[in-house]
């Protein structure tokens, strides 16, 4: 009898522990369905083509996020040293995201377009020898490294699978070109993977080396399209703010 | 103190808490070189070497990885064993399961540390390790359940000692965080890449409401339960208030998973989700009080222990490290506060001060009255302890020191504005403006870490004259 | 009727949660120490650590 009601009180104690440990994360999970529907109308945001995801997935491995952000908070000194401020909808086709915690070095969320291919090699090979105070370490791997591509139908097929509009089939292209324009809706079809990911290699020559297509190809591509998407003179200023 | 009176080995399985003790001294030493060694790199970048595997963007999840899981999880797991046995005056559930959460935990964290050094990473804070580590993490983790429900089912004392409601909350709330955090689509079955089953803001919601609890509940609440078990016996004298703890136990548990969003202030998030963050951080600090005055207080009228007794200064610095670091998270999680403080060195410090100040220092003191009794004998130098609580000590506060400084430095630097409404400085000028709080900071490290090497070898030599196999009195 | 609807709003959840946590607060507050009797009884449960040393 005595017995009986002992081991009702360790599962009382596990109910209610899960019970108040669950209130804050449920209230948490459910506004995620919100924030769906919080993320900006915007145009021009669209899936990583195939050289820039595979530059992505290096930034994740040599774990770029640790000291630099992609998060640019609504400030005047922000603003004036990044640019506009980041939106929801530009990271989410960012499987994971990688807004980062900490700048041990600056913002990356709008580095596109700020320096030449040429200077994102040497920097990224060197950093001392363009920013001698830099404490970033150097990368002479990317260039010597030849990318593995092999995989990255595998990849973009993942990623299908969680949400995001790369194309198998002919009616999931047409649906691209509808959203994306033509030219997007090409780099994101899955089974043109391996060509699409070598043309933009040769055409951007990321790298300066045409010859072979290297990690700092795919890596500079990324670096090079962050924040780069959204056109910001087509919108007002308040247009924004209605989605915080 | 006698020690003597230890109970035969067949009551109690000491064994599996004797291997977890000698792993969370290994990985303490390891985890915290790891963490010596990327604080240099960040003085010294030259030490990175063009060697991939040793650049700071793969050690840091090192680091993390050890010290977190490695340190602090052994340690958990050594001292969630022995306490549910103690206060329950029962045998673990089962000898076979609690061997197997030792293998595969000690499994998870070599592997976990093996593919962070490789560049197999999910690319988010302190859940670096791929989809297949996770899953042994989620074996591991359910069998550990299994065999603390287990124990405490098995209890000749009626009334579950709160220390082990601790531990449980811990044990629960960890799987809960892990089974949804790691979602993930693997790219195939013979491949370490995954990507992540959610996308940017709520990717960063499900992040930050992982890593913020846990710091809730693999670093304070589970080491809170290591407290409720070690300040009263090293000071032999009962916790202050019982009724206290179970009022701070319920409060804890229920605010902490709220708070994680302050995390992701002025970020793409909804202004709401933030405020609601930051108002129940805020609430955070009467309960996280709470456990802080029922510790120390536990030697009101016994103060005298604090000049005599190095072990009971580890434990109470331990809380007064974790009052004030209680303090100043709710204070940083005030919007005003973060938009300073955010992506500076100033959280670095905050959660050392969390981590080296509050969760080492009382696994340290623990672990001094543990050892003793596990081998059954006495500790090896009581004055060697007393210089590991200082060069501890030391360390965390020239590491802390450094941090703010350099923190709240690089905050003002970035918003600084000249005559003419222009930025003052250029990034690269507040990176060279914390080269000397670098070293400083690495110097404290050093201190810590000889602190650790030093505790590693009067454990050693207490092992030594232990003798496990006693016959009972 | 009208106050059943006033449940049915979604705005209204959060000062029905409110009221909710709140008087589960008082009730654990008011568990521990709302009665001498039982906050005797809890407060020998203090002693249980101290005790695993005399069991045999």
């Amino acid at each position: 009898m005595k017995h009986d009601l002992i081991e009702r009180n360790l599962g009382i104690l596990l109910v209610l522990t899960m019970f108040a440990i669950s209130a804050g994360g449920l209230v948490e999970v459910i506004p995620l369905f919100f924030i769906k529907e919080t993320v900006e109308k915007v145009d021009g945001v669209r899936p990583y083509s195939p050289l820039e995801l595979r530059g992505r997935d290096i930034y994740v491995r040599e774990g770029c996020y640790l000291c630099h952000s992609q998060m640019i908070r609504p400030f005047r000194d922000e603003a004036l040293r990044y640019g506009h401020y980041s939106l929801a909808a530009e990271s989410k086709y960012d499987h994971p995201f990688q807004w980062g915690s900490k700048r041990t070095g600056p913002d990356l969320a709008r580095v596109g377009g700020k320096y030449s291919n040429e200077w994102h090699t040497q920097h990224l090979t060197a950093p001392r020898s363009l920013v001698p105070q830099s404490v970033m370490p150097n990368y002479p791997w990317l260039v010597k490294t030849p990318l593995d591509y092999s995989d990255i139908q595998l990849r973009m097929k993942a990623l299908r699978k969680t949400g995001v509009p790369y194309s198998l089939t002919q009616a999931e292209y047409d649906r691209n070109v509808k959203d994306f324009g033509p030219d997007v809706a090409k780099s994101l079809h899955i089974p043109d993977a391996e060509k699409n990911l070598i043309a933009q290699a040769q055409l951007g020559n990321y790298d300066g080396n045409p010859a072979n297509i290297s990690e700092m190809d795919a890596l500079v591509s990324y670096l090079q399209m962050l924040g780069t998407l959204v056109d910001f003179k087509k919108y007002d200023d308040d247009y924004f703010v209605k989605f915080r | 103190m006698a020690t003597a009176n230890v109970t035969n080995n067949e009551q109690y399985n000491y064994e599996v808490i004797r291997k977890f003790t000698i792993m969370t001294l290994v990985w303490g030493a390891i985890g915290m070189f790891v963490g010596l060694y990327i604080a240099s790199e960040l003085a010294f970048p030259v030490l990175n070497f063009d060697i991939p595997y040793i650049t700071f963007g793969r050690l840091r999840p090192v680091h993390t990885g050890a010290v977190i899981f490695g340190f602090g999880g052994s340690a958990l797991f050594a001292t969630s064993y022995y306490v549910v046995q103690r206060t329950c005056q029962a045998r673990l559930f089962s000898d076979g399961m609690a061997n197997f959460t030792f293998w595969g935990w000690q499994t998870v964290i070599v592997c976990a540390a093996l593919g962070d050094v490789l560049g197999y990473s999910q690319g988010r804070e302190y859940a670096e390790m791929e989809w297949p580590i996770d899953i042994l993490i989620e074996i591991v983790w359910v069998v550990y359940l299994t065999v603390f429900v287990g124990t405490l089912m098995r209890r000749k004392q009626p009334h579950i000692y709160v220390a082990n409601w601790f531990y449980l909350a811990f044990i629960l709330a960890t799987a809960l965080l892990h089974t949804f955090n790691n979602l993930a689509v693997p790219i195939s079955l013979f491949s370490m890449k995954s990507y992540s089953l959610f996308s940017g803001a709520q990717d960063a919601m499900i992040q930050w409401w992982y890593g913020h609890n846990a710091v809730g509940f693999f670093l304070t609440a589970a080491f809170l339960g290591m407290m409720y078990y070690f300040v009263p016996k090293q000071a032999g004298r009962p916790v202050y208030s019982y009724r206290l703890s179970v009022l701070h136990f319920w409060a804890i548990i229920f605010l902490y998973m709220w708070a994680g969003a302050h995390h992701l202030h002025w970020t793409a998030i909804p202004d709401w989700t933030s405020t609601l963050a930051a108002t129940f951080s805020i609430m955070l600090l009467l309960p996280s009080w709470g456990g802080m005055v029922n510790g120390i207080m536990t030697l009101s009228g016994a103060w005298d222990k604090l000049r005599t007794d190095p072990i009971m200064r580890f434990l109470i610095v331990a809380l007064s490290f974790y009052g004030m670091s209680t303090f100043e998270g709710p204070m940083m999680s005030l919007k005003d506060v973060n938009a300073l403080s955010h992506y500076t060195d100033w959280t670095i410090g905050h959660v050392h001060s969390g981590a080296l100040g509050w969760v080492a220092m009382i696994t340290f003191g623990s672990l001094y009255h543990l050892i003793p009794k596990l081998w059954n004998t006495k500790v090896f130098s009581l004055r060697l302890i007393n210089i590991h609580f200082w060069l501890a000590t030391i360390g965390i506060l020239l590491y802390i020191t450094a941090m703010w400084i350099s923190g709240i430095m690089q905050g003002l630097m970035w918003r600084a504005f000249d005559d003419y409404g222009n930025l003052q400085y250029a990034f690269i000028e507040s990176v060279a403006a914390a080269h000397n709080l670098y070293i400083m900071r690495a110097v404290g490290g050093l201190f810590f870490l000889s602190g650790m090497i030093l505790m590693g070898y009067n454990m050693f030599m207490t092992i030594r004259s232990g003798n496990v196999e006693q016959t009972p009195n | 009727m009208d106050v059943l609807l006033w449940f049915t709003k979604f705005e209204n959840t959060k000062p029905v949660s409110l009221v909710i946590f709140f008087v589960l607060f008082c009730g654990v507050v008011f568990y521990l120490y709302g009665s001498k009797r039982r906050g005797k009884e809890l407060e020998s449960f203090k002693n249980i650590p101290l005790q695993d040393d005399e069991f045999k």
